[in-house]
């Protein structure tokens, strides 16, 4: 059996777990999440970034190819697009479920506060897909259209505008000084393009055309970057540590070491440390291990394993730390807690979502011409 | 004002006229009164919270989740209890914590769809035929006075013959019974408003506009929250904002709350 037919297998099955957690998200609204009405955004919103990043990276990452031309990244564009577009889904499809009042998106749109950065994030998102869809679309019917050229220049600008619209989500936010730093932003767009490069990674690395002369070489330089990017990924996460704990600011301090030595430190230390960050490093500076497609692809997915963690540790620490600290026992109920864990009700509901990703990956690669002719 | 004229006790020496003190509550009522004749815009509602008087029975909490029918997770009005020293010098202090009102909210500007807003009276209110639910204002908020309607209800899990013993069904309709904030009949069924809303304490602007005070104010024993129009300078909140030993959460964050506390 192949490994793509494994995929297609895990695939379904994760579909098949997640079909329980939507039919609870649908029939019982909230009522069987972990979050609460302190630590309010959980798992879905970290997976909304995590997928939102891999998606606006993957643009970027086109337009080596269908704007920029370089030989070496040819033929990559469409599948880059193709990851940016089904990633963008499955972001949505998180932050949509994660909405209170799921049928009422609509007011984003005709009734929004152009003030928000979460309105402007929700427009830029759909903007950006609606490129998505042009860009690819003429990507496989006319690569050599100005049209999408002149997408790609409108794209290339807009994807760096979103990605950093979900730190400046954060980053505005005075309440919480662990994400109040005029650095998130700035990071965001660094994450996104590291996300996209990790995921093509994956995707070339585990299910790259075969006969494509320029695959060895496309994994040699994606492994570069992956490795450029990670010690800069390092090199933030050190920035905003070391600013916090020498900064000595409480609030700020709880946060950090919730996220070092607090309860769910091993997902720290284990899978965004060692795992997405360490491991993927040592073996990608191997320039034989870089170019062999099961090392590199599978690099790459530990990558992506990386930064779903980091997401979720940006997003759930600032959370845990209280705005008063006499709250914790203030009122004491099932939801005014100040610690989480997601239910098995959003785990059921990540793994849809990831098995739906995953599987549209799969399909979009066996159904649409997304290699060029050459290699296909 | 009218006089005592009861014969006084053998330790009063002064000859002066003796007027009995008015219930603080009753003065807030007239105050309130006065308030309402006034167009909406002039009336400026604070309220003060008096820590010396506040002996942490979490009555107002309780009036409040009772009066807006609070599901769980949601709380309007949590009591903070702060244990200050050491044994065998320890002492507690209490603090109530309503929505603090903000003149400069930093919950509003950032809901995607207007549903949050300083109203007329200077009360930040949510509207809950708008809201998502996204909750980006809880985060916003940096009292944590914004909570989420996760729509479920306290009896809720409580089967068997006991539940059936208290009533469960009944109790579950009294929950979701209609509460009458924003002055409109809200009922609590199915996934509608205000289910997946936020909610926060509107000053119980309900109870406000028809004269009546605040629930967390009737309710309080020791008179230590008083509520009323700063606006008018014959108000009983009027006064003790102007005292020296008045505080503001977190004032440093220039939110300009209208809860002031006398410490």
């Amino acid at each position: 059996m192949t490994l793509k037919k494994i995929v297609y297998i895990l695939a379904a099955l994760a579909i098949i777990m997640g079909a329980w957690g939507f039919y609870d998200r649908f029939a019982n609204g909230h009522q069987n999440a972990a979050y609460g009405s302190y630590v309010v955004w959980g798992l879905w919103v970290a997976m909304y970034l995590f997928f939102a990043g891999i998606a606006a990276g993957s643009f970027m990452l086109a337009t080596l190819d269908l704007l920029f031309h370089i030989e070496i990244f040819k033929g990559t564009g469409r599948t880059a697009l193709w990851i940016g577009l089904i990633s963008l889904g499955g972001a949505l499809l998180s932050i949509w479920l994660d909405l209170g009042q799921l049928w009422r998106i609509w007011k984003v749109y005709l009734q929004g506060n152009p003030g928000s950065v979460m309105a402007q994030m929700v427009w830029g998102y759909t903007l950006f897909g609606l490129l998505l869809v042009a860009s690819l679309y003429l990507a496989i019917r006319d690569p050599q259209s100005k049209l999408l050229r002149v997408l790609m220049i409108i794209g290339l600008p807009l994807s760096l505008f979103v990605s950093g619209a979900v730190g400046a989500l954060l980053g505005v936010e005075a309440s919480h000084l662990f994400w109040h730093v005029g650095l998130l932003p700035v990071q965001f767009p660094v994450f996104s393009l590291a996300s996209g490069v990790a995921a093509l990674l994956a995707a070339i690395g585990l299910f790259g055309p075969a006969k494509d002369p320029h695959r060895a070489q496309q994994l040699w330089v994606l492994s570069i970057a992956t490795v450029v990017l990670a010690l800069v990924k390092l090199y933030f996460l050190w920035a905003d540590f070391s600013q916090s704990i020498y900064g000595n600011v409480p609030q700020n301090v709880q946060a950090v070491n919730a996220v070092l030595f607090g309860p769910y430190a091993w997902t720290f230390w284990g899978l965004q440390i060692l795992l997405g960050t360490l491991i993927p490093i040592v073996v990608l500076v191997q320039p034989q291990l870089a170019r062999h497609n099961r090392w590199a692809g599978w690099m790459g997915v530990l990558v992506l394993v990386g930064f779903a963690v980091a997401r979720a540790n940006i997003v759930f620490p600032a959370l845990t730390v209280p705005e008063l600290e006499a709250l914790i026992n203030a009122f004491s109920g099932p939801r005014l807690q100040f610690e989480y864990f997601p239910s098995a009700m959003e785990w059921s509901v990540t793994i849809g979502i990831v098995g739906l990703v995953v599987l549209a990956f799969l399909v979009g690669t066996d159904r649409l011409p997304l290699q060029s002719q050459e290699v296909a | 004002m009218p006089v005592l004229t009861e014969p006084r006790p053998a330790f009063i020496v002064s000859n002066a006229p003796l007027i009995p003190q008015q219930d603080v509550l009753l003065r807030m009522q007239d105050d309130l009164k006065r308030a309402l004749q006034k167009p909406v815009n002039q009336r400026r509602w604070v309220m003060v919270i008096d820590l010396r008087k506040c002996v942490g029975c979490h009555a107002c909490t309780i009036a409040c989740v009772a009066e807006n029918k609070l599901p769980p997770g949601v709380v309007y009005r949590p009591v903070l209890e702060e244990e200050i020293g050491t044994y065998p010098n320890v002492t507690r202090r209490f603090v109530p914590r309503p929505c603090m009102q903000c003149d400069n909210p930093p919950c509003t500007p950032v809901c995607p769809v207007h549903a949050t807003y300083k109203n007329a009276q200077g009360v930040v209110e949510v509207n809950y035929d708008q809201c998502i639910g996204c909750r980006y204002c809880i985060t916003a908020c940096p009292y944590a006075a914004r909570t989420f309607d996760f729509g479920g209800t306290y009896v809720q899990g409580t089967t068997g013959s006991e539940a059936f013993l208290l009533g469960e069904p009944k109790a579950e309709a009294m929950e979701r019974a209609a509460n009458y904030e924003y002055s409109k009949a809200w009922e609590r069924k199915g996934d509608e408003s205000p289910i997946g809303n936020v909610r926060k304490c509107h000053f119980c602007l309900h109870r406000v506009n028809e004269g009546m005070l605040p629930s967390c104010v009737t309710t309080c024993m020791g008179r230590a929250t008083l509520f009323g129009d700063a606006n008018d300078p014959d108000s009983v909140v009027a006064d003790w904002i102007a005292s020296p030993n008045v505080m503001r959460l977190k004032e440093e964050l220039g939110t300009e709350p209208r809860v002031y506390y006398l410490v």
